[in-house]
């Protein structure tokens, strides 16, 4: 899995490309931004074409230790396949959920300012 | 022009409690489920493109509609989260209103529209904003104008809340009383007013009072009178002298015999009166009246008739069965699993071991044409673990979604009344075939019914 | 008409991706009739999903042995149906795992109750010192 980082309006975008499983989630888990409680992230899913509940694990632990799990990740352009597996253990309900990245960065930095 | 069907799952919890089995966004309005009547409104004003929005689980939803072909539209989905606000929500969706005007249904209401009406010309040029809103939800339209405002005849458009069963029955009714000049409703109607499914089996004395809308595979019986203002959904029946008026029969629904439905809404069984939301879970009152006779009456011969037919059948397949499984079990095409069914007595269970030839050679072909595979379970007939014919036996692991209301309603048989009748064997629609003939067949009848179910299992595996 | 395929794999989670692209080949065999292209594309990324999860289970409970763990998979094909079976030697388990508390945001616990939840039917046996789950769903 490639892990791309870019950010725009002071959120930081984590890019994901490929399949996102056992083998791959400790990866994103060890991102800095992802890891660091502090940071509000983006996360891009477009180019995941397969997630599991290992994938899926590394997200929901991530966002639990952010200070506000529902802002702290944002996704964006989650595909069929993705949603698929965050609406058999109603994951979707923990997280914002974006069909446009730029939609999700614009609704990740108003909550950023909104709290400081 | 692209369309938002934006719903919570707080504005339609009471779905959820009074029809377990179905997804709100499912429930039928005169045969016809709700989403159905928002997609063709989407339609009506000229979109190409829907998403549903919801923030609960949309599964059902997605394997009804799907990618929304059936329609020649998009359809798509996605997840909110309860506290969104209208600019959060067209946020979530920034890609796909792709800078278009939207129009945006939100809440658990039924859209009073006309068909026959152009709501694309009045959609695309009436100002940005609020089209029309009621206490239940609202339609509002986001973007500019795509055109002029025009002199566009005004249209009807309004919205009914659907809180509860009193406005759901409302809305049904209405929906059934204006009829298919305003919306598109399903069945094949010759007549105005009476719309009618396919695979509906009705007797000559049964009588029908417009208007009328009928699902499929419904059998109406000798002197039944449905109507007027009836809906009947699909594997339906309704026994001799009942009557149906002015009132919702869902999918899967025995009403029994010489019963009388009047303004109730019938579910399993489960009957409601939507005014007063009292509902009354029947024990099947009218299957035990007819079972006690039955079982007082016909108990004995039955149970003397259904070994008599078992040991002719265990006699006539003995060789069949010895030569075929033998070689099937020497090439391995025979595996049987056991496992633990219901059985007739409440809380007990049997242990059965199921075959299952495929009908690919000649051999296997024999062994389902012969009903092979059923014929150690012979044996438990002469036991009296089983009847020759009667209920599909249940599996007893699971929580069965048609586990018997009580166990009068259940008599597990070596051949099901199902596959006698060829009903479609899966789920509910089998379970009501064979309460009906649990009621109504008697010893001699059975033995007819035995031999068409040994005729028609065959048919029934190649075209499943 | 039913045809059997057997797969031995190291237990390794390099190996995970080998039995997942396997499956999706295995599943998208499969035609039924009256279904549509994408009843046939959720039944083989169901497919997909449900061995990956099994598969990452096998290999992240296999515990030390003096020969490397193996899994091997069992594809038996029918007309409409598909089981796909895995063995292995790890110690017994129980697929009767409750639904995952969503809202305490757990980070494990998903694989069992996803594999019932997009699968038909799961059954779960202990034959000698091998588990097997068998995973089947009807297209």
């Amino acid at each position: 899995m490639i892990i791309t980082e870019t950010s725009a309006n002071g959120i930081v975008i984590v890019a994901l490309e490929g399949r996102l499983d056992a083998l791959s989630a400790p990866k994103l888990r060890g991102s800095p931004p992802v890891a660091d409680p502090k940071t509000a992230v983006v996360l891009d899913l477009e180019k995941v074409d397969f997630m599991d509940s290992s994938g899926l694990g590394a997200i929901v632990g991530a966002a639990r230790e952010k200070g506000d799990p529902a802002c702290g990740i944002v996704l964006s352009c989650m595909n069929n396949k993705v949603r698929r597996t965050f609406e058999t253990t109603n994951a979707q309900r923990l997280f914002h959920i974006f069909d446009d990245t730029s939609a999700a960065v614009d609704f990740a930095a108003t909550r950023q300012i909104a709290r400081t | 022009m692209k369309t938002i069907l934006a719903l919570r799952e707080a504005e339609c919890a009471w779905v959820r409690d009074a029809f377990p089995c179905v997804h709100p966004l499912l429930l039928p309005i005169c045969n016809k489920p709700f989403i159905e009547f928002l997609i063709d409104f989407a339609i009506l004003v000229g979109s190409p493109a829907v998403r549903i929005l919801g923030d609960g689980e949309l599964d059902a939803v997605e394997r009804y509609c799907e990618n929304g072909s059936r329609w020649g539209i998009d359809i798509s989905y996605a997840n909110m989260q309860t506290g969104d606000s209208v600019e959060t929500m067209l946020g979530k969706n920034r890609r796909f209103c792709d800078k278009e005007r939207v129009m945006m249904v939100s809440g658990f209401s039924f859209v009073r529209y006309d068909k026959r009406r152009d709501y694309k010309s009045l959609a695309g040029s009436m100002p940005e904003g609020e089209w029309v809103a009621g206490p239940g939800g609202s339609i509002t339209l986001f973007g500019a104008p795509e055109k002029p405002e025009a002199q566009a005849a005004d249209a009807p458009l309004s919205l009914m809340a659907l809180d509860g069963m009193a406005s759901y029955y409302r809305a049904s009714m209405e929906a059934l009383e204006t009829g298919a000049d305003r919306y598109v409703l399903p069945g094949y109607g010759g007549e105005p007013g009476c719309a009618i499914g396919r695979n509906v089996v009705m007797s000559k004395s049964v009588e029908i009072r417009k208007p009328v809308s009928i699902g499929n595979n419904v059998q109406l019986l000798g002197d039944a009178i449905i109507g007027p203002s009836a809906i009947i959904g699909s594997n339906v029946i309704i026994d001799r002298e009942s009557t149906v008026e002015s009132s919702i029969v869902f999918d899967n629904t025995y009403i029994g015999e010489q019963l009388e439905v009047i303004g109730r809404i019938a579910s399993g069984n489960r009957l409601s009166d939507p005014v007063s939301g009292v509902a009354v879970t029947m024990e099947d009152p009218h299957l035990l009246s007819g079972i006690r006779k039955s079982e007082a009456l016909g108990a004995l011969p039955r149970k003397i008739v259904h070994a008599l037919g078992a040991l002719i059948l265990i006699v006539l397949l003995a060789v069949p069965f010895l030569v075929v499984s033998t070689l099937l079990r020497l090439g391995g095409g025979w595996r049987s699993a056991t496992g633990d069914y219901l059985s007739g007595k409440s809380g007990e269970t049997i242990s059965l071991g199921k075959v299952e030839p495929d009908a690919a050679n000649a051999l296997d072909t024999i062994a389902s044409t012969l009903s092979l595979d059923r014929y150690p379970w012979l044996f438990r007939v002469l036991t009296a673990e089983l009847a020759l014919i009667g209920s599909t036996p249940l599996p007893a692991e699971t929580q069965h979604p048609n586990a018997p209301a009580n166990a009068l309603a259940y008599r597990p048989g070596v051949f099901s009344y199902a596959e006698a009748e060829q009903w479609p064997a899966t789920g509910g629609d089998a379970a009501i075939v064979e309460r009906y003939h649990l009621v109504h067949s008697g010893p001699i009848s059975d033995i007819g019914l035995v031999v068409k179910a040994f005729v028609n299992r065959p048919h029934e595996k190649t075209t499943p | 008409m039913s045809s059997i395929i057997t797969l031995t794999l190291p237990g390794d989670p390099l190996f995970t991706e080998v039995a997942r692209q396997t499956t999706t080949s295995v599943a998208s065999l499969l035609t039924g009739e009256n279904r549509s292209a994408s009843d046939e594309t959720q039944f083989i990324h169901d497919f997909e999903l449900a061995i990956s999860e099994a598969f990452t289970n096998s290999v992240k409970y296999a515990g030390e042995h003096d020969t490397p763990p193996t899994v091997t998979l069992t594809f038996e094909i029918e007309k409409r149906r598909l089981t796909v079976s895995l063995l292995d030697a790890n110690s017994p388990f129980s697929i009767d795992t409750p639904a995952p508390d969503i809202e305490s945001y757990p980070e494990n616990g998903y694989g069992l109750w996803i594999i019932r939840k997009v699968m038909d039917c799961v059954t779960y046996r202990r034959e000698g010192n091998s588990n097997i789950i068998s995973m089947s769903k009807t297209l």
